[in-house]
């Protein structure tokens, strides 16, 4: 056994014998091999989950405006450039705030997306999206320094805007449909296992070492 | 969650947090000896209530609430006044507006549920008539005037429409996230505060897109997202003064390193949606009530 995992496994027993709570039980179910990346506990962890998403939507439309999609119009592809350089923004903001504490470039697979095909990138864009404001609207109250609290905030309605935008592309006047919105009129969260796992099957092959992940 | 993390915010808030109770090592004690964790969620609901009663942070909770229904009815009316305006909104743009005048009306619903769940009194207009369901077409008096006084042609012009629609959401998200900080420390409506702003983010980013494609232009050719702190209409700079910031956590978004430099001031200030306090945006929607 990896030496640097025999200790984060110690780390994680120690920690959940003390004062961590019944999510972070849950997680030990979730099993983590040797070279998996470690990210972290607590606040750092929220952070290093936040920029493993942000890494991947940078890519992503990184890539879409590299190949971008046939038929796509002039406003279309600004539009689209226009969001890869908030994601960039995001991803970079959150690096910084993690400093020495931030996991390394992670690895990208976009399985099944074509983004050549108008279809296949803006559904997959749309999806991701919808992922990303669950995930955020789902970490936010996790986090134990609320000054981060405040800068989740400040960007999960940007995504949901992409969101917004990407669906009326696709489907005008879909761009907050009952697909996304309940019958009280709120958008979606989801936990921040649940979103990075939906991240690491879609989009990722690097594998993480999440089991201290608040959630 | 951890419990020593929320007792250390509810102390940065509220430094008397202790006194209120019966001291910290106390707490703490009688929490890792007698409680199991699974049950911690209620025993902190027994706590704050033990500790706060109806007094700080439940009225905190119903003025905040109480403001964001405001705001909510405001809306709400303003889509279904202009709904029911034939002529006004074309048939293809219709079902849009009409997706958001429903998702206001849940929201005037969940709120107002919210605030009588804690105990408090929730607004509604001055004037108030309330629309009724078997006649859409009914028009609520008395409270509103979407013409400000006169200066916009708001039932006569869709452009004037979209202009208007476009603020409030814009001024709505910002709203929200003014009002955020209330519910730091209780989970549940500080993720459901978060909910319904994202849905006022993607009624705003729609409004926006539609605008871009019936061509308006100068000033703000508008995206889906906030650019700088550019208006529709120049009237309306208020409602986005503040918007151009590039400082987040003391981090200068703009000395960050893009793909083929420094992110430029335009995503920088796009990639973040910034609040406002309360005095402000009251300030911003008061045209729009009759006195």
């Amino acid at each position: 056994m990896d030496k640097s995992h025999d200790v984060s496994r110690r780390r994680f027993f120690q920690l959940a014998g003390g004062i961590a709570g019944a999510g972070v039980l849950l997680s030990a179910c979730k099993r983590s091999g040797p070279t998996d990346v470690y990210i972290g506990s607590g606040d750092t962890a929220l952070l290093n989950y936040l920029y493993i998403l942000e890494q991947v939507e940078a890519a992503f439309y990184t890539q879409a405006v590299t190949t971008n999609y046939y038929g796509i119009t002039a406003s279309e592809l600004q539009l689209l450039t226009d969001v890869r350089d908030q994601e960039i923004a995001h991803r970079e903001f959150l690096k910084t705030l993690l400093g020495t504490s931030a996991i390394p470039a992670i690895n990208i697979a976009f399985k099944g997306v074509t983004f050549a095909d108008r279809t296949s990138f803006l559904t997959n864009a749309a999806q991701l999206e919808d992922l990303v404001v669950s995930g955020m609207n789902g970490a936010a109250p996790l986090f134990t320094d609320t000054d981060y609290v405040t800068s989740v905030s400040k960007m999960v309605t940007v995504e949901a805007r992409h969101s917004a935008y990407f669906r009326d592309v696709y489907s005008y006047n879909s761009f907050a449909d009952s697909t996304v919105i309940n019958s009280n009129g709120l958008d979606q969260n989801n936990t921040p296992s649940y979103v990075l796992g939906m991240a690491e099957n879609n989009y990722i092959l690097t594998r993480f070492d999440s089991r201290l992940l608040p959630n | 969650m951890n419990f020593r993390n929320i007792l250390q915010e509810i102390e940065k808030t509220d430094p008397e947090v202790y006194e209120r109770l019966s001291g910290r090592r106390h707490i703490l004690k009688s929490f890792s000896s007698k409680v199991a964790v699974a049950a911690l969620p209620i025993a902190l609901g027994s706590l704050f209530k033990k500790a706060y009663g109806k007094t700080t942070a439940t009225s905190a909770f119903i003025t905040a609430l109480n403001f964001a229904l405001e705001l909510e009815y405001l809306e709400y009316n303003f889509y279904h006044v202009c709904n029911n305006t034939g002529g006004l909104i074309p048939s293809t743009d219709l079902p849009g507006f009409q997706t958001i005048e429903a998702h206001e009306l849940e929201h005037i619903n969940f709120l107002t549920a919210a605030v009588t769940s804690l105990g408090g009194t929730p607004y509604t207009p001055k004037n108030y008539n309330t629309p009724v369901s078997n006649n859409p077409a009914y028009i609520p008096s008395g409270t509103y005037d979407f013409t400000a006084g006169g200066i916009y042609p708001t039932f006569t012009s869709y452009a004037t429409f979209l202009v208007l629609a476009q603020t409030f959401e814009d001024t709505g998200v910002r709203a929200y996230k003014g009002q955020t900080p209330v519910f730091y420390g209780a989970a549940t409506v500080l993720q459901q505060v978060l909910e319904i702003g994202c849905v006022e983010a993607r009624h705003a980013a729609h409004v926006r897109l539609v605008r871009r494609m019936t061509g308006a232009a100068a000033p703000d050719y508008p995206a889906p997202w906030i650019t700088n702190n550019i208006p529709p209409i120049v009237p309306l700079q208020a409602n986005y003064l503040g918007e151009d910031n590039v400082t987040q956590q003391g981090v200068v978004i703009t000395s960050l390193q893009d793909i083929t430099g420094t992110i430029p001031e335009a995503s920088a200030t796009a990639a973040f949606d910034e609040p406002l306090d309360q005095p402000t945006v009251s300030t911003l929607v008061a045209p729009f009530f009759l006195p």
